[in-house]
């Protein structure tokens, strides 16, 4: 995990894929355009890694910037990512 | 073998021997114990604490703002460990030595082998005692002078109640989302703060829950859905280093040390008016590889619509719990997969033949490199399942899935751990049309590697 990592080009914000969501996509972190509302990087997530929805969108929490942000229901949009946000996918870690 | 047998006699005299000295040694202690302090009962002890406790605490009583009144609070608290693992051991053993007057462990499996390179209560001579007799015997060994009780069973909804009401703070040392949302649940019924801690891999995440009880998010407000039944993957599986789950234990008990220091265990939810204040409550996240191994994010306060904690009408009731309440079925059971047809699936045994006979074909197995790394069968080729999950659909190039030397006409078999994932695989490359409309077999291998070990070559070091 790294906000030591590469400052987001210009119109990108960095997203990091904690736990699960790391494995998933075979990621620590990437960057992506910004502006863009959290439903919609949603679906974007999905069409670039299939079934992300389900396994790991669908029960994880999101940040923006550190901060908790509610994620949109079916059909909203919510929150809008801003240029050089550092967004977190973070689905819960159960073991122990 | 006389030479053994000698050894064994003479290590079984010497124990012998052992033993009776340390019986010896345990009654001298006991008569001068008892003889000092009938002398200083004469003199009466005037200090609030014992004189032994002075002797064993005082490194942390004089840190800034602990003192006395802190080892006080650590002396009358009560904390119950749900679990006795790798959070488990590490955590009990500080609150242990800290002194916290009573600490209850619940856990109902028995150590194993595979359990001490993170479980450091345990031991290997205690392979096969229940991990709470196990962890009791190694933390009467740092401070035998608090009390321990050992609930030698994994916490239900129909014995939470009975467990968790003898005490006023919980640890959640535990493996599964199913134990995560009881525990959760019966603390905000019990109005107890919980600090809930977990680790998987090289990651871990602690957060302090239901603080003031009533006041703080529960586990629920937090991740509100369990995640599905078949993306959680235990430690057994999918690995953990010890440190990283050591980390997240020992942090657990100083959360705990944090708490019952500044008596916020005490405040029970009976705090008039609202004078008290909702702290910011921050999630841990560590990521022990990541170039910031610590974040922490800031979560909200409690969900208003919370099943558990919303404290309206509609919230969850203690008798709930007990009699209604199915946490399997909330987090979801495991499917086994079934993708193929019994005609796409070969035995162990069949598949023994077929390389015994050199026939031409292809044996991928897709578990994860260091499952692959650590045992495999002979001339299979690995191509991680992830690698299936993450391809790109039709037309685009396969030579990530399959070899470019591979003739076209090769029969392909496909094994895994147990057979699930072998399924997904097989399914994947008839999706991109390997199979050629069926004139080439793609197939899987039943049960995996389980089954070849049970079968074919019991010598396999893990599966």
């Amino acid at each position: 995990m790294t906000s030591s990592a590469p400052k987001p080009q210009r119109g990108h914000f960095n997203l990091l894929y904690f736990a699960s969501a790391g494995s998933f996509t075979g990621k620590d972190q990437e960057s992506l355009p910004a502006p863009v509302p959290i439903g919609k990087l949603f679906s974007e997530l999905e069409s670039r890694y299939p079934g992300i929805q389900a396994k790991i969108l669908d029960s994880c929490l999101v940040t923006v910037n550190l901060d908790y942000v509610d994620i949109p229901t079916q059909g909203e949009e919510g929150a809008v990512i801003q240029e050089g946000d550092e967004v977190a996918i973070i689905p819960p870690v159960s073991s122990g | 073998m006389d030479k053994i047998e000698h050894l064994r006699k003479e290590i079984a005299q010497r124990e012998a021997e052992l033993a009776d000295l340390r019986a010896r040694l345990a009654a001298e202690e006991k008569l001068s114990c008892a003889e000092s302090e009938k002398k200083l009962d004469d003199e009466e002890w005037k200090w609030p604490l014992e004189e032994h406790d002075y002797q064993r605490y005082s490194r942390q009583m004089i840190v800034p703002n602990f003192g006395l009144q802190g080892q006080l609070h650590v002396k009358h608290a009560k904390v119950l460990l749900v679990g006795a693992g790798g959070l488990g051991c590490p955590a009990a053993a500080y609150l242990a030595g800290a002194g916290v007057g009573t600490l209850g462990l619940v856990d109902g499996d028995a150590v194993e082998v595979s359990n001490l390179h993170r479980q450091v209560a345990h031991a290997t001579s205690r392979v096969g005692m229940m991990k709470v007799d196990s962890a009791v015997a190694y933390l009467k060994g740092l401070n035998p002078t608090i009390t321990y009780n050992a609930h030698a069973t994994h916490l239900t909804p129909q014995n939470a109640e009975e467990i968790v009401s003898q005490y006023d703070l919980v640890l959640d040392c535990t493996d599964h989302p199913t134990s995560r949302y009881l525990i959760s649940d019966i603390c905000v019924l019990l109005s107890k703060p919980l600090v809930s801690a977990s680790a998987f891999q090289t990651s871990g995440q602690l957060i302090v829950l239901n603080n003031p009880p009533g006041k703080g998010p529960c586990y629920r407000c937090v991740f509100p859905k369990p995640p599905p039944p078949e993306s959680v993957v235990g430690c057994g599986e999918g690995g953990i280093i010890g440190p990283v789950v050591g980390t997240m234990g020992v942090l657990q008990a100083l959360e705990a040390i944090k708490l019952i220091v500044k008596g916020d265990h005490l405040k029970n939810g009976l705090i008039n008016g609202d004078v008290e204040e909702v702290k910011q409550v921050g999630l841990l996240l560590f990521s022990a590889m990541g170039d910031v191994p610590f974040r922490t994010v800031r979560m909200r306060g409690k969900r208003k619509e919370c099943f558990a904690c919303s404290g309206d009408g509609t919230a969850l009731t203690l008798n709930e719990l007990k009699t209604s309440m199915d946490y399997v079925q909330f987090c979801g059971v495991n499917q086994p997969v079934k993708l193929l047809q019994p005609e796409e699936r070969i035995s162990v045994a069949e598949y023994e033949r077929i390389s015994q006979e050199h026939r031409s074909h292809l044996l991928l197995d897709v578990r994860e490199k260091e499952h692959f790394g650590v045992c495999n069968i002979k001339g299979s080729i690995n191509v991680p399942i992830s690698r299936f999950t993450a391809h790109r659909g039709q037309g685009s190039d396969l030579t990530d899935l399959i070899p470019a030397d591979v003739a076209p006409d090769s029969p392909i078999y496909i094994v895994c751990r147990v057979g699930n994932d072998s399924q997904i695989a097989a399914k994947k490359l008839k999706d991109l049309g390997v199979d050629r409309n069926g004139e080439r077999f793609v197939g899987d291998i039943l049960g995996g590697l389980k089954a070849w070990k049970e079968t074919v070559d019991p010598s396999l070091p893990f599966i």
